[in-house]
C-alpha cells in the first residue's frame, strides 16, 4: 500500500520478526505489558517522535479499549478502528445486548445488570436453568460461571463479582441462558459508516477454556437459508450501528440451530485469514481503506470458494497445555498450493514468557472441507518446531477424531478427546 | 540514537569489504589497469574484522568507515568520519548486556532528550562533572512532559551519548558515568 511503519515493541521483543521488517522501530517499555504494551503514554509518545499518521491496535492488548482510541484520535493521529463510541457501546456486554436486541437480532433470554440476589432470583424464573453469570466488561470467555442449582446461586454470584472487579476493574455481572453445547459461529463485516456487509460467516467451535483453537470457514453447521438469515441479521446491525472498519459479530448455536447474539468484536481478529482465503479479500488492507475514510467498495453478495481451516500452533504442552517458551532451534514450515503460514517465528528465535503462546497459524484452503483436512494432515506432517513444545501433536489428534472430522462439532469437544 | 541503515532481512554474510583507502600505494604482482584496490589495507581489515567479529567493513573514498557487527547481536554501530590512519574505535552495540566500565543513566520512556531544563539555561551536566545520586543530568520530553532524569549513584559524567533534540526508545543509554 506504499505505507511505512514504525514497530513499537517491549525489551523482550526486541528480535521479534516484524520488529526487523518494520521500517522504523521504536522500544517503549519492559517485558511487563502494563508498561509497554499497555502504556498510552509511551505508544503516544512513540507515535510523536515518529512522526506518524495513525495507530493499528492490532488484537489483544489496548485494541479494544475506547480510551486509547480517543487518546490517539485527540492526539492527531488516525485510529485505524470503528468509532470509540461504538467500541464503548460494545465492550459492555449488558449494552451491547440491549443494542442487538433494540435491533432485533436474536439474543439469548437474559438480563441487565444484577444488582441483588432477588433480581438474579426472578431472572431464573423467567429464563430457567441452567445459566451462567457473565462479567458485564468481560469477553473472551473469561470470568463466567455456570449456575446449575438455586442453592450456590448466592455464592457463585459473589465469586463471579469479586473476579470481575480483579480481572475487569468492574464488578457488574448479568445472567443468560446457558447452552451446554453450542456451536460458535461468527460473521465478518465490514462498514464505511453508512454501508455495511457481511463478509461470510467462520465457525470457532474448537476451543479450550474459551481460547479458540481451530476456525474455519464457511461453517458445515448451517445451511443455505440459514446462513443467508445470519448474514443479513448481522450485516444490518452493523449499518445500523453506523460502524466503520472491520468488526466480528459472535453468536453462538444451540441443538436446533438457533443462533443467538453473544459479542461483538470491535477490531481484526485473528481468524481473520480463513475469511481472507475463501473470499480472495484482503481485510487488512480493506481495514485500512475504510479507517482512511474510503467508501466501502466491495459488493454485497460475493460468494466464498472452498473452504478455509486455521490452526493456532502454540508453545504449549501438548498434554497439559501448559506454556512453553524457549529457543526455537530447527524450523520448517509447510508450503504448497492452499497452504499458509502467518508466524513472527525464525530458526533461532527466543520465544519470551511474557506473552500470548500463539506461535504461528497455519491455514490451508481447498475446494471442499474434506480436501482441506487432508491438505492439513499433510502440512501438519511436515511442521516442524523444535526448542520449545507446541500443540502440533495435539492437533494430529484432532484430525483423526470422527466428530471433528464429520464436522459435527460444539465448544465442549476437545475436553472429550 | 545510532541510525539504522537498510534493514536486514538476510543471514549474516560472509565478511565483506566493500571500497578502499585512498591512498595509493604500489603493490607487488599488481597486474596493469587494475582496480587500484590496496590489498594490505584490505588485509588489515579483514583482520580486525575476525578479531571483532564483524560481518561488513565499508570504507569509502571520502574516508568514512562504517562496520557492522551482524544480525543477532542487533548492533549497528553509527558512521564513523576519521581519516583511515587512525585506528577503528568500535562503539559496542547498545544492548550488549554485561558493560562493566561505566555506569549508564538510560531513558525510562520514549521522548526527547535535552541537555537543559530550556534553551536559554546551560545544559545540566558536561563532560567531566561530577554528579552525585539524585541529581538531575538530563530531560526526556515524553507527551510535552519535561521529565528529569536523574543519576542513579555517584559518578563522574564520561559521555553523553545522545545529541540534544534527539529522539530516545526506552532503555536506550543516555550518559556513561564513571563510579567516583
Amino acid at each position: 500500500m506504499g505505507i511505512r511503519s514504525v514497530a513499537v515493541h517491549s525489551t523482550a521483543d526486541a528480535d521479534a520478526l516484524h520488529v526487523r521488517f518494520a521500517d522504523e522501530k521504536v522500544c517503549i517499555g519492559p517485558p511487563q505489558a502494563r508498561a509497554s504494551y499497555l502504556s498510552i503514554p509511551a505508544l503516544i509518545s512513540a507515535a510523536e517522535v515518529t512522526r506518524a499518521d495513525a495507530v493499528h491496535p492490532g488484537y489483544g492488548f489496548l485494541s479494544e479499549n475506547a480510551h486509547f482510541a480517543e487518546v490517539v484520535k485527540k492526539c492527531g493521529f488516525q485510529w485505524i478502528g470503528p468509532q470509540p463510541e461504538i467500541m464503548r457501546l460494545m465492550g459492555d456486554k449488558v449494552s451491547a445486548r440491549a443494542t442487538m436486541e433494540k435491533f432485533g437480532v436474536p439474543t439469548l433470554p437474559g438480563t441487565g445488570v444484577i444488582e441483588t440476589d432477588r433480581d438474579a432470583e426472578e431472572a431464573i424464573e423467567r429464563i430457567g436453568l441452567p445459566v451462567i453469570i457473565k462479567a458485564s466488561a468481560g469477553g473472551g470467555g473469561r470470568g463466567m460461571k455456570v449456575v446449575e442449582n438455586k442453592s450456590r446461586l448466592s455464592a457463585q454470584l459473589n465469586a463471579a463479582r469479586s473476579e470481575a472487579k480483579a480481572g475487569f476493574d468492574n464488578p457488574n455481572v448479568y445472567l443468560e441462558r446457558f447452552i451446554a453445547r453450542p456451536r460458535h459461529v461468527e460473521v465478518q463485516v465490514l462498514g464505511d459508516g453508512t454501508r455495511a456487509i457481511s463478509l461470510g460467516e467462520r465457525e470457532c467451535s474448537i476451543q479450550r477454556r474459551h481460547q479458540k483453537l481451530v476456525e474455519e470457514a464457511p461453517s458445515v453447521a448451517l445451511d443455505d437459508e440459514r446462513r443467508a438469515k445470519l448474514l443479513g441479521v448481522a450485516r444490518k446491525a452493523t449499518e445500523r450501528l453506523g460502524y466503520q472498519t472491520v468488526g466480528t459479530l459472535e453468536f453462538l448455536l444451540d441443538e436446533d440451530k438457533q443462533f443467538y447474539f453473544m459479542e461483538m468484536n470491535t477490531r481484526i481478529q485473528v481468524e481473520h485469514t480463513v475469511t481472507e482465503e475463501v473470499f480472495s479479500v484482503d481485510l487488512v488492507r480493506e481495514q485500512m481503506k475504510l479507517a482512511a475514510g474510503e467508501p466501502l467498495k466491495l459488493p454485497a453478495d460475493i460468494r466464498p470458494r472452498g473452504h478455509a481451516i486455521e490452526l493456532r500452533i502454540n508453545a504449549e504442552d501438548p498434554v497439559t497445555f501448559a506454556p512453553s517458551p524457549g529457543r526455537i532451534t530447527a524450523l520448517n514450515l509447510p508450503g504448497g498450493l492452499g497452504v499458509r503460514v502467518d508466524t513472527h517465528i525464525y530458526n533461532q528465535y527466543l520465544v519470551p514468557p511474557f506473552y500470548d503462546s500463539l506461535l504461528a497459524k497455519l491455514i490451508v484452503r481447498a475446494e471442499t472441507r474434506p480436501a482441506a483436512l487432508a491438505r492439513l494432515r499433510r502440512a501438519l506432517a511436515e511442521f516442524v518446531v523444535e526448542g520449545c513444545k507446541t500443540n502440533l501433536d495435539f492437533f494430529r489428534r484432532l484430525l483423526a477424531n470422527a466428530e471433528f472430522v464429520a464436522g459435527k462439532m460444539d465448544t465442549h469437544l476437545v475436553e472429550r478427546m | 540514537m545510532p541510525k539504522k541503515d537498510s534493514k536486514d532481512k538476510a543471514p549474516p554474510r560472509a565478511l565483506e569489504v566493500v571500497g578502499a583507502p585512498p591512498a595509493g600505494r604500489a603493490r607487488a604482482g599488481q597486474p596493469e589497469g587494475s582496480s587500484g584496490i590496496d590489498f594490505e589495507s584490505v588485509r588489515v581489515l579483514a583482520r580486525i574484522a575476525a578479531e571483532f567479529d564483524l560481518e561488513e567493513i565499508e570504507l569509502n573514498g571520502a574516508g568514512h568507515l562504517r562496520v557492522r557487527r551482524g544480525l543477532r547481536d542487533g548492533g549497528v554501530t553509527p558512521l564513523l568520519a576519521p581519516a583511515p590512519a587512525r585506528p577503528i574505535g568500535l562503539t559496542p552495540p547498545v544492548d550488549s548486556a554485561d558493560e562493566t566500565d561505566g555506569a549508564f543513566v538510560t531513558s525510562p520512556f520514549v521522548g526527547t532528550f535535552y541537555r537543559a531544563a530550556s534553551p536559554e539555561t546551560p545544559p545540566f551536566v558536561d563532560n567531566g562533572q561530577a554528579v552525585r545520586k539524585g541529581q538531575v543530568v538530563c530531560i526526556v520530553e515524553a507527551m510535552k512532559l519535561m521529565n528529569e532524569i536523574e543519576a542513579e549513584a555517584d559518578g563522574r559524567v564520561e559521555e553523553i551519548l545522545v545529541k540534544n533534540g534527539e529522539h530516545v526508545e526506552y532503555g536506550q543509554r543516555l550518559i556513561r558515568l564513571s563510579k567516583s
